[in-house]
């Protein structure tokens, strides 16, 4: 069925899955039952000493077509107020734009909600464990999107979480999901763990000393997602048009849009 | 679900195949042999489709043999390892290939090296300095990384042996009635007595 | 009369102001304990085939929703307690998901679960059986039994036997009344109590180098160096493991951890002092032909 495969080369334009079951059940015929389809889009999130960066690209797609220039990936959650100026918390979803929505909308009405019950914002480390929940409520029925959750801790340090679309969860330093989540990944791997960078001078084969590691300042972090986009949108198709960044500290959150290239 | 194994150490290399012959769900036997000896130093073992693993083997056998008898001279076991990879490369591209995978060891006759070879039906050839076919290499594998040395005597080739076959015993679901275990020194191949009726206890 | 006066002055918060009488159902089962049996089910007649469709890789390769497997999990019996080590990789296809999953799940302070298949699966329901042995320890003012807790994840896989969930896991815990022990459940339902077991696509090569060296009466020095090279001989041979050692030693008083180290010094270590893994050669060699 390469008709309607995921992948680019083989196919015209999808709008869909591939395989999809044709369940009948006693001489019943079902339709095809498909509530899935792929938004494409990129997001990366990255944890500094004090502070976290979310960011996603503003892209939004269907198959080969462009749907608009400008649907956010990023959301500020858990503020009192619809215009959210008071959150503490980032939430990115990328993989299918309804199913981010829904999640996103639930997840912020559950932390509106602690907010109202408990008068003090959720913790980052509480609310990723909802989350994590929320998402496998829908087990049976899942969610398709992969999350990621971002805001600084109870000793103010930044934190990522990121998700499976299942609910599978992990703190980590830094985390690229969606389309060019294999494109970003290994470049955050060497430019913020510093994977197989070595001390210079270290020795030879196996002598060398691994480069220490050491939480990036927040401007070299801005830098590094901007190139990451950059070159995301180099060479793969669904990323592009803007970049939306959004900087947690302790002073709250800070909003920056960049523009990325539109073809 | 046939056992091959193959370990090289410092003069010797240990070849052993499983005793069990198995069609369907029946063993027919408990006694075969899946080795042929090539030349004086060269001896392999096989696994593979039934009725093709002979043929092939003695096929091969029989072209090593002959080219010792006309030139008065054995072939290394390098050499025959290549030849018998060319043999498969061209089978593959036959109307019906064979279905063999192949173990190939021998001491050269010049050099007195050890050494042995992986082959499979694909005719994919590595030397290797310890070796398994089929689902022996899940189990054998790990064994063998961790406790096998290239400078090791006949009588260790062996323990590391009974700690291999003794691991499929305890894991494999089925019984593959002992193993066929022979040597090949500078001397020749000789045949290995191996206690098959040891009884494993699992942890 | 009376009942209007009693619907209009019921407190605000308790009407439905907002929402809608479909979205309030979810907010409250968003309010509700979190760790609860609710799930949502698409509306399809059979919904299992549904899901395999939707998330099972190795039945449908383009399946969209690739959920995270492959794993060498081990744990093992002594008479120092139980050694129980993982390596750290979560693959969902052929792409490396992460390297830095914790595969050992500490259920509470002196119980311990492994994570094989669907980690989803393992973390939600390992979380809820810790939720389930403390209101055990509550009811009864007693730590649970190991054999207890295996058996109330045992039987709640098996209620949802032939949904799609998917995980091998082992529980080991040490209590007065059992010693050391240890159970393997899966997700069909198996429960096991036994001295060793091995889980997921790197368990052969794991139990290679275990039962080879495993005795009951290892000391613990020996217990723990096993452990981590049974994970090492793992990663080395199987594609869908590496990463991480992740070990940890079970008492009577509780686990301890022992490390989180990368394999891959370990594996260099390993091989340039003891002259292991003789097939791998240190310098890039033409193989000669």
């Amino acid at each position: 069925m390469a008709m309607f495969s995921q992948n680019p080369v083989l196919n015209g334009p999808n709008y869909s899955f591939a395989e999809v079951p044709r369940d009948r059940v006693d001489g019943l015929r079902e339709h095809r039952f498909n509530p899935y389809t792929d938004n494409g889009g990129s997001t990366l999130a990255i944890t500094g000493a004090d502070f976290a960066i979310v960011a996603g690209d503003t892209r939004l797609t269907s198959g080969y077509s462009i749907n608009t220039r400008y649907a956010p990936k990023v959301f500020k959650i858990g503020g009192t107020n619809s215009n959210q100026s008071d959150a503490t918390l980032l939430l990115s979803v990328v993989g299918y734009a309804a199913d981010g929505e829904a999640l996103k909308e639930r997840l912020d009405a559950v932390c509106k909600m602690y907010r109202y019950r408990h008068n003090k914002p959720m913790s980052v480390n509480a609310c990723a464990k909802r989350l994590s929940t929320i998402l496998y409520q829908k087990r049976f029925f899942p969610y398709y999107v992969h999350a990621i959750l971002a805001g600084l801790d109870e000793e103010g340090k930044g934190a990522v979480y990121s998700y499976d679309p299942v609910g599978s969860y992990e703190r980590e330093q830094c985390r690229a999901a969606g389309a060019a989540a294999s494109l970003i990944m290994p470049f955050l791997d060497n430019q913020v763990n510093f994977k197989n960078q070595y001390q210079p001078g270290s020795g030879e084969g196996h002598a060398l000393a691994e480069r220490e590691k050491a939480p990036l300042p927040r401007e070299e972090v801005e830098i590094l997602v901007k190139d990451a986009f950059d070159s995301a949108v180099e060479r793969h198709i669904e990323v592009g048009d803007g970049l939306q960044m959004m900087i947690i500290t302790s002073s709250g959150i800070e909003e920056k849009l960049l523009p990325l290239k539109k073809d | 679900m046939e056992v091959l194994l193959g370990i090289t150490g410092k003069d010797f290399v240990l070849i052993a195949a499983s005793k069990a012959a198995m069609r369907g769900a029946t063993i027919l036997k408990t006694s075969d042999d899946k080795t042929r000896q090539l030349n004086k130093h060269t001896l392999t073992a096989f696994s593979g489709e039934a009725g093709d693993t002979i043929q092939f083997s003695e096929y091969i056998q029989a072209n090593a043999q002959l080219y010792s008898m006309r030139n008065e001279t054995d072939l290394s076991p390098k050499a025959l390892a290549n030849y018998v990879r060319g043999e498969l490369a061209s089978s593959l591209r036959s109307r019906k290939p064979y279905n063999v995978n192949l173990l190939l060891g021998g001491v050269d006759p010049i050099t007195n090296k050890p050494s042995l070879f992986w082959l499979d039906y694909l005719a994919a050839l590595a030397p290797v300095p310890y070796a398994a076919h089929g689902y022996a290499q899940y189990y054998c594998l790990s064994i063998l990384d961790k406790h096998h040395q290239p400078d090791i005597s006949l009588e260790e080739g062996i323990k590391l042996l009974v700690l291999c076959t003794d691991e499929l015993k305890r894991r494999m679901p089925i019984d593959f009635k002992g193993m066929t275990v022979k040597a090949v020194t500078k001397d020749g191949v000789q045949v290995i007595p191996f206690d098959d009726d040891k009884i494993v206890k699992s942890a | 009369m009376d009942t209007l006066v009693a619907r209009y002055s019921r407190p605000a918060a308790h009407q439905n102001e907002t929402f809608g009488a479909d979205q309030d159902e979810d907010l409250f089962n968003d309010m509700a304990p979190t760790l609860s049996l609710k799930f949502a089910m698409p509306p399809v007649a059979q919904p299992s085939a549904w899901l395999r469709a939707a998330t099972d890789d190795r039945s449908n390769p383009a399946c969209p929703i690739k959920i995270a497997h492959g794993t060498t999990t081990l744990a093992f019996r002594f008479q120092g307690g139980i050694i129980v080590a993982t390596d750290s990789r979560a693959t969902a296809g052929n792409w490396i998901a992460s390297q830095t999953v914790k595969k050992v799940i500490e259920i509470n302070n002196c119980l311990l679960g492994t994570m094989a298949g669907g980690a989803a699966d393992c973390q939600y329901w390992l979380a809820w059986l810790g939720m389930q042995c403390r209101l055990h320890e509550l009811r009864h003012k007693r730590r649970i039994s190991v054999a207890a807790a295996s058996k109330i994840l045992a039987n709640l896989v098996y209620q949802y036997k032939g949904m799609g969930l998917s995980m091998g896991t082992m529980c080991a815990g040490v209590t007065k009344e059992e010693g050391p022990a240890l159970y393997y459940i899966d997700s069909d339902g198996t429960r096991l109590p036994g001295n060793l077991f091995c889980v997921g696509s790197g368990q052969t090569f794991a139990y290679g180098v275990l039962d080879a060296e495993y005795r009951y009466d290892l000391t613990e020095e020996e217990a723990l160096a096993l452990g981590s090279r049974s994970i090492l001989a793992a990663t080395h041979r199987d594609a869908y493991s590496g990463g991480f050692i992740n070990l940890y030693h079970v008492k009577e008083d509780g686990w301890v951890k022992h490390g989180f180290s990368d394999t891959n010094p370990i594996f260099w270590k390993t091989k340039l002092e003891k002259g292991e893994f003789t097939n791998v050669t240190s310098q890039f060699e033409r193989i000669e032909r």
